[in-house]
């Protein structure tokens, strides 16, 4: 168990900087996940924090300790790469066994120790198997063996699951919080893959264009995200955003889509008559009857199941698209007119100009996660 | 530091080399015989301007290389590619007949013109033998100024054919298959498709393997040296031959450090073109792994 | 893809027997000759049909020629041991000199590093004789002249070059997140050299070696320039062969049959590499 701390780093590649002045702590034994788009700096940032390329500027400090300068061999790190990195030369045994090699220990404490951590990843019947007789499961698993074996204080987990199937990922993902839990090494997670990020950070960093744009628990990140690209990157079916001007009457601020008034409680009168988009998430809709107060009329254009959801595109009046979600097995309507509800309550709303977010529905100021 | 470190060895025997290539700049400009050391000096660029008003020689052996350089690489391109294409086809025996094809490439080219020697020597020579059943009597291949040139040049298309032949089979085999099954689909006839789709898309190798026999050919030495020496006379004496009959002969060292220095510059042009198009390979063949 | 007529498949064939016939025949012609005895190769017509001898090779071997003029000596064995010595040393220091400098190239862009690989580059293409026609004053007064470390030293211009570009695409081949997982791992820098580049590079090296082999095998001038008899490879001893023994003609087919057979061996046994050394690295076979 150790800690991490990066202050200001800056890292370019030519006339490209890919991470700006970044910085960021990571506290004893927390699993922290890098999430973002590719191309936003996560695998870089984490191959300077591993000690293979170097920050052209900024200090990483593990454990308290400057380790700008040290080498990769010398910084006590498992890393687990998203391209496994396995040495195709060498038996799974050998892969795993290359961390307690390295500091000269006994022939049988590596062997107990490999045989440990392959039963932990419940490959210990393949270790004397080389990398291309392995199944892409067993090598992803050999690759995370690799990273535990040495028994680092400093875990980097560099995309582990991109490149295994949607089942073997599933399983993992109800596996891995275990497991690390079970090393209670300081962990660094990258993913792209949103649901990963909330089942597995402590929290979770938000970065875009090699800057961090938003760090809170999973939760926070869910219901206050810091402006609409977050926003959107969280939540399947995404986030519907529309174009809005609220308008403020006796009581207190609206919007209107398909002509009715949908109520935000708690936003501030100032936002009346200026340009926001509104996020409401398809779970924010049901669908309800023409009777219902505040019912809107829409349109029924298609339907389809997502996972255990079921996913409706619905048009409103003035030709809006909206996405609707609701448990599988629950009835809706399938096609022509019908009508929905929206929950005003959590909906959110963002500055068109900049994409802040302004404040989520319902809450009061204090309320606001930061 | 650590690549430094690494590199160094061979950089150090690049600066070796270095040393005598500005050597021989310098004796380029120098009146310098190795008869006469005593009178050795800077003649302010003589040995060049003899070369451009008062020495017939040179024009010659610009003409001879030139000529030796187009006529080699043009015959070895023309035939390399007519093989590459009738081997294209991946099967066994075309495999085993690529190979086997290479065989030629990989004999010294000294060597390559000795064996040539043997065969067209006019005593019992099986070439001379040919020559003379088909008509040629007396034909005398490498000792008539007149067939010294095609000798060599025959010796050269033996030996070097094969390198052209194996890049643009590689090149052939490596090209994307849908555009030729496409026009195969729509009825295209097939010189179209060849000079449409085949020859634009193997230019680079064709570019390749043409630059690297150019620069190789304007320095042939080895056949021609093996075979005769650069004569009957002067019919063969191109860039190199003359350069070290030069220095060696009529020990001029002037005179053949300045043909030394305008082969270079004529190699340096050339292979300024050609890096640009083997980096271009290098890049696709190592995008492919 | 499309039917080929009758006619076009005789054609190729035809075509295909020609060149065949072509670019073989002179090695079957030799190699026979070698075979022969100088009585029955000025037969006229040639015949192929013959009682072979090994007596060219025996005389080769033995290093003694009786003739009715009497006995002559041949150093042929010498120029075949040169070349064996030659070859092996020049290779090995390439070897030595190159492999880590391609690591550096592939793995390493630091400042320069491709000024340096392409100038090794130029010195392929750069006209030999510029170089060693000043390089024998060079050698005479450094005392390397006509000395197995200064022809070694020289032939780094063959075999530098082509080990470094082909030996630095293999390098460039292998995943840097390989090497990296072995840093990470606990290990120095030179560990993962050894126990991670050095063996997933390793059958280009070998390939690269061989081929540098067997150019340094077949190379000509620069022994012709730098070397005198007792230093000659084959490549420059069979030339001087020739005009000592003169008509001495299945001796010198011999001479070639054992020169060029190291370099056609190794050829075929590396042939799956010969495509991307003869091409330095830019073509893949």
């Amino acid at each position: 168990m150790t800690t991490l701390e990066l202050k200001n780093i800056v890292k370019r590649y030519k006339t490209n900087t890919v991470l700006d002045d970044l910085s960021l702590d990571v506290a004893d034994g927390e699993t922290l996940v890098l999430f973002g788009p590719s191309g936003a700096g996560k695998t870089v940032l984490l191959r300077l924090v591993a000690g293979v390329i170097d920050p052209d500027e900024g200090k990483i400090l593990i454990g308290g300790e400057d380790m700008t300068d040290v080498d990769a061999e010398h910084r006590g790190i498992g890393m687990a790469f998203q391209n496994f990195a396995l040495f195709p030369h060498m038996s799974a045994h050998d892969n795993i066994a290359s961390p307690l090699t390295a500091t000269r220990s006994s022939a049988e404490a590596i062997k107990a120790g490999v045989g440990k951590v392959a039963k932990l990843l419940k490959i210990d019947h393949v270790l004397s198997h080389h990398p291309k007789a392995l199944s892409n499961g067993q090598k992803q698993r050999t690759a995370l063996a690799r990273a535990l074996a040495g028994s680092p204080p400093l875990l980097l987990l560099d995309d582990p699951l991109r490149n295994v199937d949607a089942k073997l990922r599933f399983e993992m993902r109800l596996e891995l919080p275990r497991l690390l839990a079970s090393q209670g090494a300081t962990v660094v997670y990258v993913t792209q893959d949103y649901k990963e990020a909330m089942a597995l950070g402590d929290r979770i960093a938000v970065m875009a264009n090699g800057k961090i744009r938003q760090i809170g628990t999973p939760e926070e990140i869910y219901n206050a995200p810091a402006d609409i690209g977050i926003a959107s990157l969280f939540g399947d079916p995404t986030i519907n955003l529309l174009d809005v001007v609220p308008q403020k009457d006796a009581e207190g601020i609206y919007v209107e889509i398909s002509k009715v008034r949908v109520a935000l409680p708690g936003m501030p009168d100032s936002v009346a008559g200026q340009s926001c988009v509104i996020g409401i998430r398809p779970e924010s809709i049901t669908f309800a009857k023409s009777t219902v107060k505040g019912a809107v009329p829409i349109e029924v254009e298609a339907e389809t199941p997502l996972n255990e959801k079921t996913v409706t595109l619905v048009v409103t009046v003035g030709k809006r698209e909206l996405l609707v979600s609701r448990p599988a097995g629950t009835p809706g309507p399938v096609s022509g007119p019908a009508f929905i509800l929206i929950d005003g309550k959590t909906t959110f709303l963002f500055d068109k100009a900049s994409g802040a977010l302004i404040r989520k529905a319902g809450e009061t100021e204090q309320g606001v996660a930061a | 530091m650590l690549p430094y470190v690494l590199s160094l060895p061979a950089l150090l025997v690049c600066i070796g080399i270095l040393i005598p290539f500005v050597t021989a700049v310098i004796y380029s400009f120098q009146r310098y015989r190795l008869s006469q050391p005593w009178s050795r000096q800077f003649n302010w660029g003589e040995n060049y301007y003899n070369f451009l008003f008062n020495d017939p020689g040179f024009w010659n052996t610009l003409k001879i290389s030139l000529l030796y350089a187009g006529i080699t690489v043009t015959l070895e391109l023309l035939l390399g590619l007519g093989i590459a294409l009738l081997l294209q086809k991946r099967s066994r025996v075309n495999n085993f007949i690529s190979i086997m094809l290479l065989l030629p490439l990989m004999i010294a080219p000294a060597l390559a013109a000795l064996m040539w020697k043997l065969m067209t020597n006019p005593g019992f020579g099986i070439l001379s033998y040919l020559a003379s059943s088909i008509g040629l009597h007396d034909f005398r291949w490498a000792s008539s100024p007149d067939t010294a040139l095609l000798t060599v040049v025959l010796v050269d298309i033996w030996v070097y054919t094969p390198f052209i032949m194996i890049l643009l089979l590689a090149g052939l085999r490596s090209l994307p298959t849908q555009p030729f099954e496409a026009a195969a689909l729509d009825g295209v006839p097939r010189t179209f498709v060849f000079f449409r789709i085949t020859l634009p898309m193997l230019t680079p190798y064709i570019l390749t393997a043409t630059l690297f026999r150019l620069l190789d050919s304007i320095q042939q030495f080895d056949i021609i040296y093996a075979m005769t020496q650069g004569g009957p006379g002067n019919a063969l004496t191109v860039f190199q031959v003359e350069a070290y009959l030069n220095f060696f002969q009529s020990t001029n060292v002037g005179r053949s450090a300045a043909l030394m220095v305008i082969l270079w510059a004529i190699t340096y042009l050339l292979s300024n073109i050609f890096i640009k198009n083997w980096l271009r390979l290098r890049e696709r063949a190592r995008g492919e792994v | 893809m499309e039917t080929t007529s009758t006619l076009e498949k005789s054609l190729r064939f035809l075509a295909l027997s020609l060149v065949v016939i072509f670019f073989m025949f002179p090695i079957f012609w030799i190699f026979l000759m070698s075979f022969q005895t100088n009585e029955t190769i000025l037969q006229i017509p040639p015949s192929i049909v013959f009682t072979p001898t090994l007596s060219n090779y025996a005389a080769l071997i033995t290093g003694k020629l009786t003739t009715s003029a009497g006995t002559l000596d041949i150093a042929f064995m010498r120029n075949l041991g040169n070349s064996v010595f030659l070859s092996v040393t020049s290779v090995a220091l390439s070897l030595v000199l190159g492999v880590p400098a391609a690591y550096a190239f592939a793995r390493h862009k630091f400042r320069g590093s491709e000024d340096i690989a392409f100038t090794l580059l130029s010195f392929r293409f750069a006209p030999p004789l510029l170089v060693l026609l000043p390089l024998t004053q060079y050698f005479q007064w450094l005392g390397l002249s006509d000395t197995y470390v200064g022809l070694i030293w020289v032939y780094q211009l063959i075999c530098l070059p082509l080990i470094l570009w082909i030996v630095r695409g293999y390098f460039e081949d292998i995943s840097a997140d390989v090497e990296y997982a072995y840093r990470i791992a606990g290990h120095s820098w030179f560990a993962t050299f050894r126990k991670i580049a050095l063996p997933l590079a390793g059958p280009g090296i070998a390939a690269a070696g061989l081929l540098a082999f067997i150019f340094a095998w077949n190379n000509f001038v620069f022994a012709l320039v730098l070397a005198s008899a007792d230093k000659q490879p084959v490549t420059v001893g069979a030339l001087a062969f020739v005009t000592s023994s003169g008509i001495q003609y299945g001796q010198i087919a011999s001479a070639i049959v054992l020169s060029v057979t190291p370099t056609l061996a190794l050829a075929l046994y590396a042939q799956r590499y010969l495509v991307e050394g003869l091409s330095l690295g830019a073509v893949k076979g």
